[in-house]
C-alpha cells in the first residue's frame, strides 16, 4: 500500500516535471499550425527547420561557441583546479567559494556585468564577447568536476614519476592526467551543456547578426510561436538530456576489479576520443560552419555593410536578400522586442547600429537625447512614395521631418468575436462590461492600458494630469476582475482559437486574425484611440550612414513596401505600394486603411519625460499588484 | 672504510611554525644500509623527502658525492624512492610501470625488455608483465615498486616505510628479501621506519630521531645495548628506566639500593638514569637478590614469561624463562655490565624528547 502510494507520488512529480516538455514534443509533430487542433502526424517542421538558413546559422554558432568555450574552460578550469589542490586548505576553500559565486549568482547579473566589462574595454559585442562570457561562466563547472578527482589521486604517483626521471609536465600528463580524465571529460561535457543551454548571458553579450539557438528561439517566438520552434526546442531538449545522461553515468568511486578493468578500457577509449575524435569533430564543425558563413556572406568583413536593428518579424527576409544582391551591401540584421529594450542598447553605444525602427514616442525621446542623425533626404528619392498625411502625422514627434521615414503605422482597437458578443461594439466601455467577465484580453503594457482608459474617459492619451491618471488607474483596478489575461502577443492566438470574446489589439494583428478566423471583427472605438507610426531612423554613431540611407530608400520602393506589407500585415504609409495591392478587399480594408473620419479622435503617443514615465509605471504596478 | 656518499649538512626545515628538522647533520657511506628510526612526526620522512628532492630545506645543504644537490629537481637526482603506499601507476601494466623510468632515459626496447625480466626475477614475480597493479597483493605491489626503482640502477634507494602496509608474516619475508637485494645490487639503502624490530634486523647503521633531532647513531647492537638517553632506551625494545645516583665509579644507587656496575667517569653523587633491559634481570630467592620484591603480574609470551615485580615502589618489567606465580617473593639481581648508565638530559629538547615518549 505504502509502496504504491510512493510510486503514485513519484509518477505525479515526474508528470508535473515533464508534461510541458511532452506537450512541446507532441506539438512538434502536429501537422496543424494552431496549437488547439491535432492535424495529424508530420515531420514537416523538422524538415523546415533544417532548411531555415538563419536557424542553421544559429545552430552552428551555438555549437562552435559551446565547443570552444567548453574547450578553453576545460583547460583553464583544470589548471585552476590543480593550482587550488596544491594550495593550503584554508586558502583553497576561500578561493573555491569565490570561484563558485558566479555559478550561484543570478545569471542576469553575470550577463549585465560581463556586458559592462566588455563595454568598459571598448570591445564590440559579438561572437568574441559571447565566447569570452561562456568561457567565464563555464570555468567553475569544470573546476567543480575536476577537483574531486584530483583529491582521489595519490600525490605520490606524481612524485614517483618525477623520481623515476620524469619532468613535472611529463609526469602530469603520463600519470596524473589519466587519473583525472573522467573528471576533465565530465567537466567538458558539463561546460558544453551549460553553454548550449545559456540564454540570458548570451542575450546580454551578443552583438548584431550573431545568434545562438536560444536567442534565436527567443527572437522567433516574440511574434507567436512557429511550429519549427517546437521542433527546434525538442531537439535542444533531447541533446541536453543526452549530454546530462552522459555526464551522470560517469563511473562511481568504488569499483570492483572487473569494473576497474572496464574503466581502464573506457579510459583508453576516451583517450582515443580526446586525441582523434574530438579534434576531428572540431575540424568538421569549423569547416562546415565556414561554408555556411561563406555561402551566406553574412560575415564578410570590410566596411560595406549595414547594421539593421528592427522589431522581430518586421521585414520580409526576402527583401534583405534582394537588397544585398542589388547593392552588394551586407545586411547584419538584429531584432528587438520592445522600444524599451532597444533604447538602452542604442544609448549605451555598445553597438553602432546603422538603422533602427523605433515607434513615434521613442523617436521623440531619441531626438530629445541627441541620439539621432539627420537624414540626408537627397539620398532617399523614394520618399515621394510616402503619403503626405503620414509625414504630417510624423511632425508630432519629429517636428521638421528631419530624422525619420515612416515605415508602418496602425491603430489600437478592439478585436471581437461576432459570435460571442450581443451587438456590434463601438465603444471602449465594453471593456468594463460585466457580461464579458473572463472573456476580455488587455494589453500588458503600461502606455497601451492607460491610453485606452484615458481615451474612454475622454482625456488625451498623453495626459500628465495627476487627477486624470488617478481616475484611469481606478478604472483599471475596477476592470481587473473582468480581465481574463494581460497579454501582448497571445491576443492573436487566443482570439483565433475562440478563447476570448474581446481583445485590445494592434490593427496589423487584426488583419492576420481575421484571415485565420472570419468571425473576428476589428473596430476603432468612437472615443478615439492610439495611432502609431514606426519609422526608420539613423543613430548618431552609425558607421555606415550612406548604406543606411540606401537601405531606407530601398524600403520605400513601392514593390518592396508591398512585399513587406504582405509579410507584416501592418498598414503601410507608402501610398504607391497601396495602389499595387491586388486584392481589393485588402486594398480598401478599413482595418488597414481606415477613413480619415475614423482617425479623428486618434493621437500618437508622445514621450512624456522620465518623471512622467515613472509615474505611469508606478500607477501601473499598483494596478497589477492589487 | 668506504667514502661518504651523501653528506647532510645543517639541514633545517619547518612547516608553518612547526619545526620538523633542526640543524641536522648526518652522512651516509657507500653500500650502507642506513635506517632512520623514530616515532611518527620525528622528521624522518621529511628528511627522506629532502633527499628525494620533494621538499626544499629552509637551511643547509645536501652533498652527493661531494656535489651540492640541494636545489636539484627530483628527476635529476641519482636516487630512487620506494613509496610507502607503492604509488604504482594503476592505469599501466606491471611491465609499463617498470619501464617508466627507462623509457624516459630513452633506452632501447631490447634493453628495457631485459631489464623488466631481470627485475621481475629479482623480486620473484616472473610472468607478471601484463598484469595490472590492482590485481596484485600488497606484498607483490611493494616488490613491483622496488623493481620499478632498481631498474634505473640508482646509487641510492630511498625507502619510505615500505613494509608498513603489510601483515606481520609478509613483513618478515620482505625484510630478508630487502637484505638479499641490497647485497646483490650493492647499492646504498636509506630506509625509514618507526618499527624498531625492522631497523634492528636489517640495518648496518641506525639513526634514532625524535622531534627533529638525532638522538643516537650507531650499529643495531650499540643502539640496543647502550642507549645514550632515555628516549632511545625506551624506543628501542622494552626497558626499565630508573632514576639513580652515581655514588662513585662502578657503583650506582638505584631506588636507595647500591648496585655494582661497570660505568666510570661520572661525577660523585651525580644524578643519572639507569637502564636495565627486562631480560637482563635475574629473579632469585629473596635472600640471594640485591633487592627484594613481589611478583604482581604474570603473562606467558611464548618464548618467555613477562612479569611485573614491585620492589621499592617501582614496577620492574622482567622477562624470564622461569615462571614465578603472582604473589611470590623474589630477589632481584642484575649483572654489573647489564646496567647502562645515562646522563640526565641536559638540553630542553632532550627533556622534551624524554617526556614525549
Amino acid at each position: 500500500m505504502k509502496k504504491t502510494l510512493q510510486k503514485i507520488y513519484l509518477a505525479l512529480i515526474l508528470i508535473l516535471l515533464y508534461a510541458p516538455i511532452l506537450t512541446l514534443v507532441v506539438l512538434s509533430f502536429n501537422a496543424s499550425k494552431t496549437r488547439s487542433k491535432w492535424g495529424g502526424f508530420t515531420g514537416e517542421w523538422y524538415v523546415a527547420l533544417f532548411q531555415n538558413e538563419s536557424i542553421m546559422n544559429a545552430l552552428y554558432t551555438t555549437l562552435i561557441i559551446a565547443f570552444l568555450s567548453a574547450l578553453f574552460a576545460t583547460i583553464l578550469g583544470t589548471m585552476a583546479a590543480i593550482g587550488l589542490q596544491a594550495t593550503k586548505k584554508k586558502l583553497r576553500s576561500v578561493f573555491l567559494t569565490i570561484a563558485n559565486i558566479p555559478m550561484l549568482n543570478a545569471e542576469i547579473v553575470t550577463g549585465i556585468s560581463l556586458m559592462l566589462l566588455f563595454l568598459a574595454f571598448r570591445m564590440t559585442l559579438g561572437f568574441t564577447t559571447i565566447l569570452l562570457a561562456h568561457i567565464t561562466f563555464n570555468i567553475p563547472y569544470v573546476m567543480l568536476s575536476v577537483l574531486p578527482k584530483l583529491k582521489q589521486t595519490d600525490i605520490h604517483t606524481y612524485e614517483a614519476a618525477q623520481d623515476l626521471g620524469a619532468s613535472p609536465l611529463y609526469a602530469f600528463f603520463k600519470v596524473v592526467f589519466p587519473d583525472i580524465l573522467p573528471g576533465v571529460l565530465s567537466g567538458f561535457l558539463m561546460a558544453f551543456t551549460m553553454s548550449l543551454d545559456d540564454f540570458i548571458i548570451t542575450h546580454f553579450t551578443k552583438g548584431p547578426g550573431v545568434d545562438t539557438l536560444s536567442t534565436k528561439i527567443y527572437s522567433e517566438v516574440r511574434k507567436g510561436i512557429k511550429p519549427e520552434m517546437y521542433a527546434l526546442s525538442t531537439l535542444m531538449f533531447v541533446t541536453v538530456l543526452f549530454l546530462l545522461v552522459l555526464i551522470n553515468t560517469a563511473p562511481p568511486k568504488k569499483l570492483t576489479k572487473e569494473e576497474r578493468q572496464k574503466q581502464r578500457k573506457a579510459v583508453r577509449i576516451s583517450r582515443t576520443i580526446f586525441r582523434k575524435v574530438v579534434p576531428a569533430m572540431l575540424v568538421i564543425v569549423i569547416v562546415a560552419g565556414g561554408f555556411f558563413y561563406n555561402s551566406k556572406q553574412n560575415f564578410a568583413n570590410g566596411s560595406n555593410r549595414v547594421i539593421v536593428y528592427n522589431w522581430g518579424e518586421y521585414l520580409d527576409p526576402e527583401a534583405i536578400t534582394m537588397f544585398e544582391e542589388e547593392t552588394g551591401i551586407d545586411v547584419v540584421y538584429e531584432e528587438y522586442e520592445t522600444n524599451e529594450i532597444m533604447y538602452p542598447k542604442v544609448e549605451s553605444g555598445a553597438i553602432a547600429y546603422d538603422v533602427i525602427c523605433p515607434s513615434d514616442y521613442m523617436i521623440q525621446r531619441m531626438i530629445d537625447n541627441d541620439l539621432l542623425a539627420k537624414i540626408n533626404f537627397d539620398n532617399i528619392p523614394n520618399i515621394k512614395n510616402i503619403g503626405q498625411t503620414y509625414m504630417e502625422q510624423s511632425r508630432q514627434f519629429d517636428a521638421n521631418n528631419e530624422y525619420s521615414v515612416p515605415y508602418c503605422w496602425g491603430t489600437v482597437g478592439i478585436l471581437y468575436n461576432k459570435k460571442m458578443v450581443k451587438e456590434p461594439i463601438e465603444s471602449w466601455s465594453v471593456l468594463w462590461d460585466e457580461d464579458y467577465k473572463d472573456s476580455i484580453l488587455m494589453q500588458d503594457s503600461v502606455r497601451d492600458a492607460f491610453g485606452v482608459t484615458l481615451k474612454y474617459l475622454g482625456y488625451s492619451l498623453n495626459s500628465t494630469d495627476r487627477d486624470e491618471l488617478y481616475e484611469a488607474q481606478e478604472l483599471l483596478i475596477e476592470q481587473k476582475p473582468l480581465v481574463q489575461a494581460y497579454v501582448i502577443d497571445q491576443v492573436r492566438d487566443k482570439m483565433i482559437n475562440n478563447e476570448a470574446a474581446i481583445g485590445v489589439i494592434y490593427s496589423g494583428e487584426a488583419i492576420y486574425c481575421q484571415q485565420e478566423n472570419p468571425d473576428l471583427e476589428y473596430v476603432i472605438p468612437k472615443e478615439g484611440s492610439n495611432i502609431w507610426i514606426d519609422s526608420w531612423v539613423i543613430p548618431k554613431n552609425a558607421q555606415h550612414k550612406e548604406n543606411a540611407e540606401k537601405f531606407i530608400n530601398f524600403l520605400c520602393r513601392p514593390d518592396i513596401a508591398l512585399m513587406n506589407f504582405e509579410f507584416i500585415t501592418y498598414s503601410t504609409p507608402n501610398t504607391a505600394a497601396r495602389e499595387l495591392i491586388e486584392d481589393p478587399a485588402i486594398r480598401n480594408s478599413r482595418i488597414a486603411f481606415p477613413d480619415a473620419s475614423e482617425l479623428e479622435g486618434c493621437e500618437t503617443f508622445k514621450f512624456l519625460g522620465d518623471k512622467n514615465d515613472r509615474i505611469y509605471n508606478e500607477l501601473w504596478r499598483q494596478v497589477k499588484s492589487k | 672504510m668506504p667514502n661518504k656518499l651523501i653528506d647532510i649538512k645543517n639541514i633545517s626545515k619547518s612547516f608553518d611554525d612547526n619545526l620538523v628538522l633542526d640543524d641536522l647533520n648526518l652522512y651516509i657511506r657507500e653500500n650502507e644500509f642506513l635506517t632512520l628510526l623514530g616515532p611518527s612526526g620525528c622528521g624522518k620522512t621529511t628528511l627522506l623527502r629532502i633527499l628525494g628532492g620533494f621538499e626544499k630545506p629552509d637551511q643547509g645543504r645536501i652533498l652527493f658525492q661531494g656535489k651540492d644537490i640541494t636545489d636539484l629537481a627530483p628527476n635529476k637526482r641519482q636516487l630512487n624512492t620506494v613509496f610507502q603506499k607503492y604509488a604504482l601507476f594503476t592505469h599501466m601494466t606491471i611491465a609499463e610501470n617498470i619501464a617508466f623510468g627507462l623509457k624516459i632515459k630513452k633506452k632501447s626496447k631490447s634493453y628495457i625488455q631485459d631489464k623488466i625480466r631481470y627485475a621481475l626475477k629479482l623480486v620473484n614475480l616472473d610472468g607478471f608483465e601484463n598484469r595490472y597493479p590492482d590485481s596484485l597483493s600488497g606484498g607483490q605491489q611493494q616488490r613491483i615498486a622496488i623493481a620499478r626503482a632498481i631498474v634505473n640502477e640508482p646509487k641510492v634507494l630511498l625507502l619510505d616505510e615500505p613494509l608498513g602496509a603489510l601483515d606481520l608474516k609478509l613483513r618478515q619475508d620482505m625484510q630478508y628479501e630487502l637484505i638479499r637485494l641490497k647485497n646483490e645490487l650493492g647499492i646504498t639503502f636509506i630506509y625509514v621506519t618507526h618499527d624498531q624490530e625492522e631497523a634492528l634486523t636489517m640495518s648496518d647503521t641506525i639513526v634514532v630521531m625524535n622531534q627533529g633531532y638525532i638522538q643516537q647513531i650507531g650499529t643495531p647492537e650499540d643502539i640496543y645495548n647502550e642507549p645514550q638517553n632515555a628516549f632511545v632506551a625506551d624506543f628501542i625494545g622494552e626497558s626499565n628506566i630508573l632514576p639513580a645516583i652515581m655514588v662513585q665509579d662502578k657503583l650506582v644507587q638505584i631506588l636507595g639500593t647500591n648496585f655494582p656496575c661497570v660505568d666510570t667517569g661520572f661525577g660523585k653523587n651525580e644524578p643519572v638514569d639507569a637502564v636495565i633491559r627486562p631480560e637482563d634481570i635475574d629473579l632469585v630467592k629473596p635472600e640471594d637478590g640485591i633487592m627484594e620484591g613481589v611478583v604482581t603480574h604474570l603473562i606467558f609470551k611464548g618464548v618467555h614469561y613477562e612479569m611485573e615485580v614491585t620492589a621499592h615502589n617501582f614496577e620492574w618489567l622482567v622477562h624470564s624463562t622461569d615462571m614465578f606465580p603472582v604473589g611470590t617473593k623474589v630477589g632481584i639481581k642484575v649483572d654489573p655490565f647489564d646496567i647502562q648508565i645515562m646522563k640526565k638530559p641536559e638540553s630542553e629538547d632532550e627533556e622534551a624528547a624524554a617526556a614525549d615518549e
